[in-house]
């Protein structure tokens, strides 16, 4: 069994050039990852970060089944699913998200990135109000993971991630409809 | 293969991730085909209220190798921040206490001196200065823990308590606050405080074994100073009248372990608290000491032990009064610092980075109290303003 060798700053050894390969390799991916579920670019540079030195302070054992990009991804999305559940009032999500660039769209777009604004605040509450463990596998799979890559990240069977989704899938639309017809309401 | 397909066959199928059996039954099998097209049409619904999560990345990052700088920036200010809180969160908190007490020293007023008596020098804070450390020259010293042991049993041998501050006490308004701490509790003019905490005062006195303090600085490699013999048996009293601090907005509790494990470990207290602004108010503590106790010669070897070269500790100790300065050893590569005019007086502004759990400081000394704002968010200048409306 062995473990991702831990870097020091500047260190240029064989072990630091390790994690740092893995770091440059991932580092674009997680980061868009966090951007998308956050909407905001700071934030998800934050967590970005806060991800690698996870995997810096506590590397996974190398071994079967060893995954760096896996691992990463879950905790990246966990980290993700957390800050989100974190925007508590909608102008804290809408200024993340950059309200600023919506309200300078052309004259004829607002109406229509307003309810795309909308429905994603509300997205984004349904993921942090359903099953963790759903809402990482709807995170991973929307962000166009493959099931053996899902099933890797998250310790599960290939064969299970499709009854698995389908079952996240029915939970976040249940859990999304509650949420419009609140709004409306 | 007349068996139909399950649900979760059905999706896997609506990804391509089906095998090639069952593929070859859901091609001819109408029953599972249209129950596959009721599922299709959730998971299209599931996915276009997702689809923010496949769009194309918005605004650009930080490319991958700037942003391995700033990982590496990073681990660096943590290291120097948890070497920090090693150092004065540990038994040696109180030494740290005593340490920078002693070590800072704190002068004389001519006549409480004269009130002391001839036998003892009477230090007050009447000024703050910050010094830059480099504490990866501690680690030795922190990390080992037999080291580390001796040197907490040296601590608790020296010193005796005379009197323990207790827990902190919530006042109900500045008024009372002032009331049970004995000075004026200052609240800046039209801001409404979240708690007012009490804390009594404490008192302790220090007696150092030398040979056994030398004994330690030669085990932790540092055989070349050498403490004074006028250390040797030299009672230091120490008192730190009741102190008061003012919570503004949400604050992590100031008890809990907590907020120092999410400072550490989760990397975004700045973001947890960005509103959490605490204003601390302390009576200078005072400090009395014979007379023949070299209180810039300890200073000097305090600060070579924690990375200077002699002759930039003989330089820094030249600059400083030790007997009326407060000085505040700061991580070299966690922060910044910097003089302001604030209350009417000069006060010292130390910032964290702002990329990573952003935090500042601001200290002064005015008619005998130390004051101190600090705050996990970013808006220093909204310490300056408070620190000006105060009363």
């Amino acid at each position: 069994m062995k473990t991702i060798p831990r870097p020091g700053p500047a260190d240029s050894t064989p072990a630091a050039r390790s994690f740092e390969q893995i770091f440059l390799e991932h580092w674009d991916a997680i980061y868009r990852l966090l951007v998308r579920m956050t909407g905001d670019p700071a934030e998800a540079e934050d967590l970005a970060l806060e991800t690698f030195f996870r995997l810096h302070r506590h590397p996974p054992q190398e071994g079967e089944g060893y995954n760096p990009g896996g691992w990463l991804y879950r905790v990246a999305t966990n980290l993700g699913l957390r800050s989100i559940r974190s925007f508590k009032r909608r102008e804290q999500y809408e200024l993340r998200a950059g309200k600023d660039v919506l309200e300078a769209a052309p004259e004829n777009r607002p109406a229509v990135l307003f309810e795309k604004k909308e429905q994603d605040w509300l997205a984004h509450q349904a993921l942090a109000k359903m099953n963790s463990r759903r809402a990482e596998l709807l995170v991973l799979r929307n962000s166009g993971m493959a099931y053996k890559d899902i099933a890797e990240a998250l310790g599960l069977s290939p064969a299970s991630i499709g009854p698995l989704l389908l079952r996240a899938e029915r939970e976040f639309e249940k859990v999304y409809r509650a949420l419009d017809q609140k709004e409306e309401a | 293969m007349k068996k139909h397909l399950n649900d979760g066959d059905l999706r896997a199928a609506l990804d391509g991730e089906l095998d090639e059996t069952g593929l070859h039954h859901l091609e001819s099998c109408p029953v599972c085909q249209e129950r596959q097209n009721l599922i299709r049409a959730q998971v299209q619904q599931a996915a276009r209220r997702l689809s923010f999560l496949s769009a194309p990345a918005g605004p650009t990052g930080p490319a991958a190798q700037i942003a391995l700088t700033h990982f590496n920036q990073r681990i660096k200010n943590r290291k120097d921040i948890s070497m920090f809180r090693k150092l004065f969160a540990s038994p040696l908190v109180q030494a740290g206490l005593v340490i920078v007490l002693i070590l800072v020293g704190v002068l004389s007023v001519p006549s409480t001196r004269a009130l002391a008596g001839k036998f003892l020098n009477l230090f007050r804070v009447q000024q703050v200065v910050v010094v830059p450390v480099d504490f990866t020259g501690m680690q030795q010293l922190t990390g080992n823990q037999t080291l580390g042991k001796q040197v907490s049993d040296l601590i608790s041998s020296s010193i005796t308590t005379q009197q323990k501050p207790g827990n902190p006490v919530t006042a109900a308004d500045a008024a009372s606050a002032s009331q049970q701490a004995g000075f004026n509790v200052r609240v800046p003019q039209g801001m409404m405080p979240a708690r007012i905490s009490v804390e009594g005062a404490a008192a302790f006195t220090i007696k150092v074994d030398a040979t056994k303090a030398q004994a330690l600085l030669n085990e932790s490699g540092r055989s070349d100073l050498v403490l004074p013999s006028s250390i040797n048996g030299a009672d230091v009293s120490v008192n730190i009248p009741a102190s008061v601090t003012v919570s503004f907005g949400t604050c992590p509790d100031p008890v809990a372990q907590d907020s120092a494990k999410s400072l550490n470990g989760n990397g975004s207290a700045g973001r947890q608290y960005p509103d959490c602004v605490i204003l601390a108010e302390l009576p200078t503590p005072t400090v009395s000491a014979p007379p023949e106790l070299n209180i810039a010669q300890l200073a000097q070897i305090g600060l070579e032990f924690t990375g200077m070269t002699s002759d930039q500790a003989a330089a820094f100790t030249q600059t400083v009064d030790w007997t009326s300065t407060l000085v505040i050893p700061l991580p070299k590569n966690a922060a910044t610092y910097q003089q302001v005019t604030v209350d009417g007086v000069t006060g010292t502004l130390i910032q964290r980075p702002a990329d990573d759990a952003p935090q500042y400081a601001l200290l002064w000394v005015k008619n005998g109290i130390i004051y101190a704002i600090s705050s996990l968010g970013t808006n220093s200048q909204q310490a300056l303003q408070m620190a000006n409306s105060l009363p």
